[in-house]
């Protein structure tokens, strides 16, 4: 609507009041239509098969996950703003938490949160006389290649992330080691998992090693989920992703600010994805440093 | 026709996060838009796009917010108004 000169200033807006009303037992009781009288509920079963078959076609499993809960925890102790805040995690603490849905543990999952998030989009000719160093949008891409995992042909991808991604890499005439962070919808560790292996950053099952040491956490190589995510700061939908890297890359984010501060370099291309339904869908978009 | 390097993203609204009793969706909506809008450096009447972003099943106690609703409460007549699928 931008592109057609229909509007000039688009906002995209989310709220929820998920953990002071009883919303969240309304999806677990209906999300799965019929399947609750099976014992199948909410997007944490669902995510769960999916998870359990990975765990199967490429090896993965919580030796990878914990690394991807704890990394974002890492970043999180750095996000004043994060539930998660005051609330360090350890390997140990990861494995020790009890099983939501297996292969799932407490801290596979993302949390529930009260709050809101927004923000606004604009041509980039205006967006150059407004008050910040503007987030340019320089690639999109998305796909929708699979049902709900009930009625799916497959479930341990590739999911939307790889042609989605290969379009906005494509769109921004960038290439993959172009990318200095990723902000990635995690509703589950596994989605981190998946999203970064379709995007061609390690090979199915190479994600154990390509964690190890680091590599998303402050002072890693490639830092994800700057904020702590939807695992550690706050899960509103796909905004807690894109904001985190707009306020990256406009320099805004104290702590955990990427760059010197963080061992970690200073960013001017930020992906981020976000995934609808169960790994049904992805969108991919590539941020720039005006 | 690619749309490379033509958008920007110009501010970021936030609300308080966490456990916050007593709250309304639609009060969160409104809080978080108020703040991007003032981050922006923007006024309301700037605003003529709204897209409400997919979301949960509305509280039993509740209803589900659309974004006539949000834009109602705001006191803006947006050109353009959606609400995402999931």
């Amino acid at each position: 609507m931008l592109e057609s000169g229909f509007c000039k200033y688009v906002v995209i807006s989310y709220g929820h009041n998920a953990v002071s009303s009883d919303s969240m037992t309304t999806m677990l009781m209906t999300l799965g239509q019929d399947e609750e009288a099976f014992g199948h509920f909410g997007a944490t079963g669902s995510y769960a098969l999916a998870a359990q078959r990975a765990m199967y076609e490429f090896n993965t499993g919580p030796e990878t996950w914990k690394h991807i809960a704890v990394g974002q925890r890492k970043w999180a102790n750095l996000n004043p703003l994060a539930m998660t805040y005051n609330r360090t995690m350890s390997y140990d603490d990861y494995m020790n938490a009890r099983w939501l849905v297996e292969p799932f543990r407490l801290f596979d999952n993302c949390l529930v949160s009260d709050g809101g998030r927004a923000y606004i989009v604009t041509s980039a000719e205006r967006a150059r006389d407004l008050k910040h160093r503007p987030v340019i949008i320089a690639g999109l891409g998305q796909h929708n290649p699979a049902d709900f995992p009930q009625s799916a042909t497959f479930l341990a991808g590739p999911t939307g992330a790889q042609i989605a991604g290969e379009a906005a890499l494509r769109m921004a005439g960038i290439t993959r080691d172009d990318i200095d962070a990723c902000q990635i919808y995690d509703c589950f560790t596994y989605t981190v998992e998946i999203t970064l292996q379709d995007y061609g950053f390690f090979k199915p099952g190479e994600g154990t090693d390509w964690f190890q040491g680091g590599t998303i956490e402050p002072g890693g190589s490639m830092p994800v989920n700057t904020s702590g995510g939807q695992l550690s700061e706050a899960y509103f939908m796909g905004l807690t992703p894109i904001t985190e890297g707009v306020m990256q890359l406009m320099g805004r984010c104290g702590e955990r600010q990427l760059g010197p501060q963080t061992g970690t370099k200073a960013p001017e291309n930020i992906l981020c994805s976000d995934n609808g339904g169960i790994l049904q869908c992805n969108t991919t978009i590539i941020l720039r440093r005006a | 026709m690619s749309i490379k390097d033509k958008y920007a993203i110009v501010g970021v609204g936030y609300t308080p996060q966490g456990r916050i009793e007593g709250r309304t969706e639609l009060s969160f909506h409104l809080e978080a838009i108020i703040n991007a809008i003032d981050d922006a450096g923007l006024t309301k009447e700037d605003i003529d796009g709204l897209i409400c972003y997919r979301h949960f099943p509305p509280a039993s106690d509740s209803y589900d917010v659309t974004p006539y609703m949000v834009a109602q409460h705001l006191g803006i007549t947006p050109a353009y108004i959606s609400q995402d699928a999931n």
